[in-house]
């Protein structure tokens, strides 16, 4: 479900090789056997992390889209860009005890033990249209509690939006049907 | 002058985020500033109790009557400053009992403000040949990217530690109680590069120094560095006087949090 900006059998978007090049791969971090997918790379390639946002504009103007959220940390810097050029409200999704005020808490499954995300209360009306962004999908478990997040303060998800996948990870499949775009599976 | 403590009513599921903020009033010469509860006043206060009374002391997108100065004198940049100062939220008592919290949560909530935002860093920085936009994580990354994305430069995250992965080098600073620690990744910047750092706002500039420390190539073995033009941030505190921890560097603010 969901689609790529990669495909073996159709012509793949020009700018997309660039972006790819620019992932540096970091063995063994956070701990042994883990091969991270390091976008800070993309990063200090202006041309590169330009057009990069840019496919993700060009896919949601248009369609309504009023909320874009971003996972923290590293969805805070791709989510921003998108959300600004498309009009919509940005919206942190931030580890515990970060947002001052009034939050709502989703617990999620992490390899070993949980980890929680938060929203502020009123961020998102009931009825809004909304795209999760982060970096990277692994599990999904992140994206997982980022959608019920959204969705239980009324919102609709239309999308999460990823520069790279880890498809042998399956986390596709735990988006609640959601779809999912992304523009490179991991090197 | 009475002072109210501003209290949150969590029963209330219908106050939006606008309902939280603290009006500041300012009589004559003198700074007072009166943190009102709409429900605390009427209850002291009958009377008050009438609309346009209440209209004045509480809006429904709260506009600091006063002090929340800003940077820019040009009378055309006043209403964008005007939107961007109204839509920050005040938060009592986070993290801890006695600080006022700026939220710059509920600007990113209205596009015009947040857009407004952006583009007054643009436009002061997009002639002065910037090559590098650095970021203090977390709120630096979210002002941070769209700024270096429409000057065309490089973003470099600056982030707590270990956080970072492959090669970094780092800088200790002070917190009110003990240290924290700041990375940056070896090679995101080089000789003769121009660097900005961005974050949401500067308190004691303890954060902001050790950006600069770092970029600047004092950190490292080698000292190869950046040159740092100049800090920016959305809000200052001025009362922190963080802005002469700066090694002289010039800093840029929109709002002043007084």
């Amino acid at each position: 479900m969901g689609e790529m900006a990669v495909r073996e059998e159709k012509e793949q978007d020009p700018r997309i090789p660039r972006i790819v090049s620019c992932i540096r791969v970091v063995p063994d971090f956070p701990k042994k056997g883990i091969m991270f997918q390091d976008i800070t790379t993309l990063l200090l390639d202006p041309k590169a992390f330009k057009d990069t946002v840019d496919l993700f504009v060009e896919r949601y103007t248009g369609r309504d889209i009023c909320v874009v959220a971003g996972v923290e940390a590293r969805g805070l810097i791709f989510g921003p860009p998108i959300a600004l050029a498309i009009g919509a409200k940005f919206i942190p999704l931030r580890k515990p005890r970060k947002l001052p005020g009034e939050v709502i808490s989703e617990n999620y499954i992490l390899e070993y033990g949980t980890d929680c995300l938060e929203m502020h209360v009123g961020a998102v009306q009931p009825g809004e249209r909304a795209l999760v962004v982060d970096d990277l999908i692994a599990t999904g478990g992140t994206l997982c509690a980022a959608i019920s997040l959204l969705e239980r303060a009324g919102a609709e998800v239309v999308e999460c939006a990823c520069v790279i996948e880890l498809p042998e990870l399956k986390g596709r499949e735990r988006l609640n049907g959601k779809p999912l775009y992304i523009l490179m599976e991991s090197r | 002058m009475i002072f109210y403590q501003t209290t949150h009513d969590k029963t209330d599921s219908n106050i939006d985020l606008a309902g939280f903020n603290q009006t500041f009033l300012c009589f004559g010469r003198s700074k007072i500033q009166v943190r009102t509860n709409l429900g605390l006043l009427s209850l002291l206060f009958p009377s008050l109790s009438s609309r346009p009374y209440l209209s004045l002391l509480r809006l429904a997108k709260p506009f600091p009557l006063i002090c929340k100065r800003s940077m820019a004198s040009d009378g055309a940049e006043d209403h964008r400053l005007r939107r961007i100062a109204s839509s920050i939220r005040v938060i009592p008592d986070f993290p801890k009992p006695g600080i006022l919290f700026q939220d710059i949560t509920t600007l990113l909530l209205d596009p015009e403000a947040f857009r407004d935002t952006i583009d007054m860093f643009v436009e002061r920085y997009r002639d002065k040949e910037i090559s590098v936009v650095a970021g203090i994580e977390a709120r630096g990354f979210i002002f941070g990217p769209p700024i270096a994305l429409a000057i065309g430069a490089k973003f470099v995250p600056m982030r707590k530690p270990k956080k970072l992965p492959g090669e970094v080098i780092s800088e200790e600073y002070s917190l009110e109680y003990g240290t924290d620690k700041m990375e940056m990744h070896v090679g995101a910047v080089q000789e003769g590069d121009r660097a900005l750092v961005i974050d949401d706002l500067i308190a004691t500039g303890g954060t902001l120094a050790a950006a600069m420390r770092l970029l600047g190539g004092f950190s490292s073995t080698d000292r190869v560095g950046a040159e740092v033009v100049e800090c920016a941030c959305v809000i200052e505190l001025p009362e922190l006087k963080g802005r002469d921890k700066l090694g002289g560097r010039p800093l840029f603010v929109l709002v002043k949090a007084v």
